[in-house]
């Protein structure tokens, strides 16, 4: 994805001085030096300035940030999932010249793996492991990767963009009202439609037992006297909270 | 006796064990506190390995309360977003609503009129404010002083009744707006806030600083106790009232200000002893400071507009951007991805009391257990803002 600004440079809210910023940018070649060639920089909003260097030469320039050109503070690591890469972006505060720094790394999507920064800063510990557990990218070296916001058993990871936060298909679950053994099996499906239809057969009068999970369609049947006819509504399917609910059947159904 | 501990390793659990002259081992004891414990501000757990009554390790286990922040953003326009981030530091909501609004409008290269600045200034140094009553009060009651959690309580209650009158809610108050903010000052508002700053800063706040300032245990009970020194404080990124304790001058309104920040100097309040009692002194002395601001601001106070004119659907151009506001707890960013449509690509949302927490593992060890909660009571962490 082409993030760079349409309409020229954005405007900074605070109006830095120029020199200021210059001066960084001057500092940087040391960086440059180090590289090789010379790193892509940007000027972004707010005094801040954008670097984006290899994965593999990652430590070594944080090193010179921090050592040379006096960078104490690693504030802020943050994953940015753009489907075709994946990006690891470093804050860096330098307090002494009021400095922001941004450290752009690109890696690829399906392997996202960079070195880990702990060694350099100490910071960076929950830093890594959350963005770890939030986009999945691998910090090699770190001591404790695992997860940190969230379940240790939790499948997948939130912030990536594929990543769907209600499941597309359904598990069978027991209910109170089969017995247990087939409805994990599934056989319920049929079972349960039979039980339905016979259930609200009998008028309008009789009340639905409060235990049975409705999703709207028997009260359709209380308000209209039609539907939930065994087969006569066999292709109508709502959708409801994205589960795909087929409305003869109060059970939501496994989507095949 | 020689203690072996794991220095370089902050977290990785390993075998721990005193050993005495004659080889006698001790073996340690492993003490879940929390996640339901009154002192840990929340649900925060603290897994305690104990030798005697030294604690040797801990390893936090957050996540209890962790909403999915940063994907609700990606999932709603930009102008629902100040509703959602109220819940993030819950209890400087209005803070939170700038720093949002602050980074889409640094991406739009739009700047609120100054009014809506003056405004702004105001709420956040009232939320400062109230954050630090909490902070203040409560760290008291964990440290067996009842009164002063009453008493700061008391004032904040003026301060929440002021938000209330100026955005309808007294906690999720949805007052900012990408542009400016929602409503201009009722009448008699400021009135009612110089009233209550003479009072707070006159009669309310000398009460509850003799309280426990002049507490004996409450003195005995922080001083020397939980010692950062500055160049751990920059190597763990900390912010806010922790690093300015231990007497390293950060405060983003002070190197980088924003909004009016740049035309009301802040005197930033420094300490140098990096000690529990530093940390409660900055937060008292910052109050007073926040008071002499909100003087300054209702004083300099412009008239004109109180918003810019900004379409519902809101569509800043392609570009990121890095937005830096302070809070009671240190700083607080969001890193802000635009992709050019109605809703952010990214919003990682940099929480100060999350990095904050970090240091604890390294303040605890060797510590006492009863130095535990002093410790934990003056980093002062917001369980909202640790898991987001």
């Amino acid at each position: 994805m082409d993030l760079t600004p349409r309409n020229g440079d954005s405007v900074s809210l605070v109006a830095f001085d120029r020199e200021h910023i210059n001066q960084l940018l001057t500092s940087l070649a040391e960086v440059d030096t180090l590289v090789g060639q010379p790193v892509p920089k940007t000027r972004m909003g707010g005094g801040a300035v954008g670097i984006e260097v290899a994965p593999e030469r990652l430590v070594e320039v944080a090193r010179v940030l921090r050592d040379s050109l006096g960078f104490e503070m690693l504030t802020c690591v943050s994953g940015v999932d753009f489907v075709d890469h994946i990006q690891s972006v470093y804050h860096f505060r330098s307090l002494a010249s009021n400095w922001l720094l941004q450290v752009r790394v690109r890696l690829s999507a399906d392997q996202p793996e960079v070195d880990s920064l702990i060694g350099l800063y100490p910071s960076a510990n929950w830093l890594e492991r959350e963005q770890y557990d939030m986009v999945g990218i691998i910090y090699k070296g770190h001591p404790d990767l695992r997860r940190i916001l969230l379940d240790d058993d939790f499948q997948g990871f939130p912030m990536r963009r594929n990543f769907r936060a209600t499941p597309i298909t359904l598990h069978d679950r027991a209910t109170t009202q089969v017995d247990a053994e087939r409805a994990i099996s599934g056989e319920q499906q049929r079972n349960q439609e039979r039980i339905v239809s016979k259930h609200l057969g009998q008028g309008d009068e009789e009340r639905i037992h409060p235990g049975k999970p409705t999703f709207g369609s028997a009260a359709v049947y209380l308000e209209t006297g039609q539907g939930l006819l065994p087969g006569d509504m066999q292709g109508d399917v709502e959708t409801e909270h994205g589960y795909e609910v087929n409305t003869d059947n109060p059970t939501p159904t496994r989507k095949s | 006796m020689t203690l072996q501990t794991n220095q370089g390793d902050p977290d990785a659990a390993s075998a721990l064990y005193t050993e005495d002259a004659t080889g006698l081992r001790s073996e340690e004891m492993i003490l879940n506190m929390g996640p339901q414990h009154p002192s840990t501000h929340g649900v925060l757990r603290l897994v305690l390995t104990l030798d005697g009554e030294t604690v040797m390790q801990c390893t936090p286990v957050m996540g209890y309360l962790h909403r999915g922040m940063e994907k609700t953003f990606e999932n709603r326009p930009y102008m629902a977003g100040p509703r959602y981030i109220d819940n993030a530091d819950y209890l400087s909501p209005m803070i939170n609503e700038v720093c949002y609004a602050g980074a889409v409008e640094q991406i739009m290269g739009v700047e609120p009129p100054p009014r809506a600045q003056y405004i702004r200034v105001i709420v956040q140094e009232l939320e400062r404010i109230a954050s630090h009553l909490v902070a203040v009060g409560t760290y008291g009651l964990d440290l067996g002083a009842f009164t002063p959690v009453l008493w700061a309580f008391r004032d904040r209650e003026v301060i929440l009744d002021l938000f209330e009158a100026l955005s309808g809610h007294r906690f999720t108050h949805n007052y900012m707006r990408v542009g400016g903010v929602l409503y201009d000052l009722p009448k008699g508002w400021i009135q009612q806030c110089e009233q209550w700053a003479t009072r707070f800063v006159d009669k309310n706040l000398p009460e509850l600083e003799g309280l426990l300032t002049g507490n004996e245990i409450f003195v005995s009970r922080t001083r020397g106790v939980g010692y950062i020194d500055p160049q751990q404080a920059l190597a763990y990124a900390l912010t806010g009232p922790m690093t300015r304790a231990s007497g390293v001058n950060f405060d983003v309104r002070v190197q980088r200000p924003y909004g009016a920040y740049r035309e009301i100097a802040v005197r930033p309040q420094l300490q140098t002893g990096g000690d529990c009692f530093a940390r409660y002194r900055v937060r008292m002395d910052e109050m007073v400071e926040s008071v002499r601001l909100i003087r300054e601001a209702l004083d300099k106070l412009p008239s004109g507009p109180i918003s810019n004119r900004s379409p519902i659907a809101l569509r800043p151009p392609r570009g990121e951007t890095y937005y830096s506001v302070e809070t009671g707890r240190g700083e607080e960013s969001i890193y802000m991805i635009s992709d050019g449509s109605e809703y952010p690509y990214r919003a990682k949302l940099r929480a100060p009391s999350f990095v904050n927490l970090q240091i604890l593992p390294e303040l605890l060890r060797g510590n006492k257990i009863g130095d535990v909660i002093a410790i934990l009571g003056s980093i002062d962490i917001v369980l909202g803002d640790v898991d987001r």
